[in-house]
């Protein structure tokens, strides 16, 4: 019996230890790394490295930028997460119940998935700019010259005209998983309800939604970790800016580290980020996955 | 007939092969014949690597046995390519510097220079007794850069003073036919030329010493002067045009050449991109005066410019390929290329004759009439060097004073907080984190 324990295991771990390896050199090493220069004043250039302790944490705690650079991913994470979702199952929805060009509109909606953050980032700051951009322009030619805005330098629109290009980019991708689970719905159980005198309105809360809570589940992850590492959109569009309107945590971790010649500050950024993203992502399943549906 | 089309498939494939071992071959042989230094420099601005090009083209088909092979940094971020170089072990022989510059030097990448390539400069910057940077340029002189035909049409002259600067802009507001100013206020670094102004205005003008000082504790940043230079800073950018925030710097010459807006602050090499946008337009450039009468202007040799490694100088061989490829760029006849591409003023004592624009001779008199000519506050070396993060903090905590975000007061109250963390951690005055 140990005997066949074991051939069981030296093959699990010739199967395995291929990926482990690239898994610890590439994800495992640097992390520690990561760790052991959070505690240093490390510049990312000079060889020698010095050892500083708990001050890169104790700045993290104490600086208004760290405090606001969190505020601005807390606001941009639940944006994202809220808008993208709750599009993405409209879209699905919609898509769902044609009968005719099915497959063109799933195409359509799921185009801007395609385009890389970087381009759609520079082609929505063309079109929000305020001197040239099209949204302006057709404010004017409408007549709604009093609407106008800089929409990437007011303060108070940034962070929300950089959340309307994520979830324009991120929305098609999530419908077609909401798309999938809606598709798996058996039609008994829907024509079931519909006999018993069940509404419309009834039907979708009662049938559709829980039994589509899966999907919930995986989108909300996904939107909630998209949401914390957001960064082409930003360094395209406002680099962290107008001030430090839009920088977020991982903006902030960038532009200390590699910018501003500062990599053991950013890595101590980088390790609560990380802490923060475990926390978050294990309270979100657990509340989530309580209410999935089997059927 | 699959296998007569395996047959040719292989056929071509070992066809192929052979010619590309042999063109391989031939490139070797001419590569190893030659000793070779790499070299990068920022190539986002098409006239720099216009004219860097056309210097290394020469320098490559003059020089036999010597080789310089640009490595193209395709106009990205320039401080982070240099730095992805270095991490991956491929720092270049010769490499453009910015104003990271000192953190290269004490990090121990940059060799000293030879007195044969220093002794060619007017004014290098001298660090612990050594040159390590030699500048492409002397360092970009700012000034009002304005559209002479509109100014002309409404009977409009340069200002010999600060406020008639301010009446200006208000006349020309009150004309209502264009903004006064346009500002690439996307660009931290573009608003960093009006900041360093008014800086130099309010704060350098009572204290040149000003940053030693905060280094020291004698002072700090709720100096009044460092109120005033934000407070000159917000009063100037009241004319401004409307989206400046979000405005890059790329963009400034369209509202210039399209008669958007009436002037701009900003450097020299802008001239030739205007007239590339616009060959008619009519050019003019003033300084503005400082509050105090006098003429401040941005100028000299900053720490920038082009530096070997100290890889390079440990291969004699190498070593004598760049500083000979260095005094070859500084040479009027290769250098002025450059100089008249970028409307740059040349920092060698030898210098180029320009074929440039007149009004580039305009701002050379200017700065030799100045009262004071020094480098951008962040491009100072020594006791007066900024730490690492601090010229983008300030640029973004100024933003949020303009944008009405904070006070003054609680902008300077910022300043000093994170001054204190990075004067922790960086002070050249104490020497802490210097060597």
């Amino acid at each position: 019996m140990l005997g066949r324990k074991s051939r069981i295991d030296k093959t699990l771990v010739a199967f395995i230890s291929p990926a482990l390896v690239f898994y610890l050199l590439f994800i495992i090493v640097p992390t520690v790394g990561s760790l052991y220069y959070s505690f240093t004043s490390w510049d990312g250039i000079n060889p020698n490295v010095n050892f500083i302790g708990l001050a890169n944490y104790k700045e993290i705690v104490t600086s208004a930028r760290f405090g606001n650079a969190l505020k601005n991913t807390v606001v941009l994470t639940v944006f994202i997460s809220l808008f993208e979702n709750a599009i993405a199952l409209a879209l699905a929805i919609l898509v769902d119940r044609v009968f005719k060009l099915k497959n063109l509109f799933r195409s359509l909606f799921y185009i801007p998935v395609l385009i890389s953050g970087i381009v759609s980032g520079f082609i929505w700051k063309v079109m929000y700019n305020y001197s040239f951009g099209v949204i302006n322009a057709m404010l004017k030619s409408a007549g709604l010259e009093a609407l106008m805005q800089d929409w990437l330098g007011n303060t108070h629109l940034t962070l929300i005209m950089i959340g309307i290009v994520l979830v324009w980019k991120g929305a098609g991708y999530y419908m077609i998983i909401y798309l999938a689970s809606l598709q798996s719905i058996s039609s008994d159980i829907l024509e079931a309800a519909e006999i018993d005198g069940a509404s419309a309105w009834h039907k979708f809360t009662k049938i559709t939604l829980p039994l589509i809570s899966g999907a919930f589940t995986i989108n909300f992850t996904l939107s909630l970790i998209n949401g914390l590492k957001v960064f082409d959109q930003i360094n395209v569009m406002t680099d962290g800016g107008p001030g430090f309107t839009s920088e977020t945590l991982v903006y902030l971790l960038y532009k200390v580290g590699f910018n501003e010649g500062r990599q053991g500050f950013g890595t101590a950024v980088g390790v609560v980020l990380l802490v923060i993203i475990l926390v978050l992502n294990t309270l979100q399943q657990k509340f989530l996955r309580k209410r999935e549906v089997q059927v | 007939m699959k296998k007569a089309i395996a047959l040719l498939l292989m056929a071509s494939i070992v066809l192929m092969s052979s010619f590309a071992g042999g063109s391989q071959e031939d490139v070797v042989a001419a590569d190893s014949s030659a000793t070779t230094v790499t070299f990068v420099f920022a190539d986002g601005d098409a006239g720099a690597k216009e004219s860097i090009n056309e210097i290394v083209n020469r320098f490559n088909s003059s020089h036999e046995g010597m080789r310089v092979e640009i490595q193209p940094g395709n106009g990205g971020n320039y401080t982070e390519f240099v730095r992805t170089k270095d991490s991956v072990g491929e720092f270049p022989d010769v490499v453009e510097m910015r104003g990271e510059a000192a953190m290269y030097i004490r990090a121990g990448k940059l060799a000293p220079l030879p007195a044969e390539l220093t002794d060619l400069f007017l004014s290098p910057m001298v660090i612990d007794g050594n040159v390590y940077t030699v500048a492409l340029a002397g360092e970009n002189t700012n000034g009002i850069i304005y559209n002479k035909a509109y100014f002309d049409e409404h009977g409009l002259t340069e200002p010999q003073s600060y406020d008639e600067f301010i009446e200006l802009c208000q006349t020309i507001e009150d004309l209502g036919d264009m903004d006064p100013l346009v500002v690439g206020g996307g660009d931290l670094w573009h608003l960093g030329f009006l900041f360093n102004k008014c800086w130099d205005d309010q704060v350098i003008s009572l204290d040149p010493d000003f940053i030693a000082h905060c280094y020291s504790g004698e002072k700090d940043f709720s100096d009044p002067s460092v109120k005033a230079a934000i407070e000159e800073l917000v009063q100037i950018m009241a004319y401004a045009q409307t989206g400046w925030a979000s405005t890059p710097d790329a963009q400034i010459t369209t509202f210039l050449v399209n008669d958007m807006a009436a002037m701009m602050y900003s450097g020299t090499h802008m001239f030739t991109q205007i007239l590339s946008a616009d060959p008619d337009f009519e050019l003019g450039w003033f300084a503005i005066p400082s509050p105090d009468g006098k003429v401040r202007l941005v100028g000299g040799s900053g720490i920038s410019g082009l530096a070997v490694s100290t890889e390079c100088q440990s291969d004699p061989a190498k070593w004598e390929v760049a500083i000979e490829f260095l005094k070859f760029f500084y040479a009027p006849e290769n250098y002025g290329i450059y100089c008249d591409t970028l409307s740059a003023i040349p920092a060698t004592k030898d210098a180029p004759v320009s074929n440039g624009l007149p009004v580039l001779q305009e701002v050379i008199t200017a700065t030799g009439e100045a009262d004071s000519l020094s480098p951008m506050w962040n491009s100072k070396s020594g006791i007066n060097e900024l730490p690492p993060d601090f010229r983008n903090f300030t640029y973004k905590t100024a933003v949020e004073v303009l944008l009405g975000q904070r006070t003054i007061d609680s902008a300077c109250e910022e300043l000093n907080k994170t001054w204190a963390v990075a004067a922790s951690s960086f002070n050249p005055v104490t020497g802490q984190g210097i060597n």
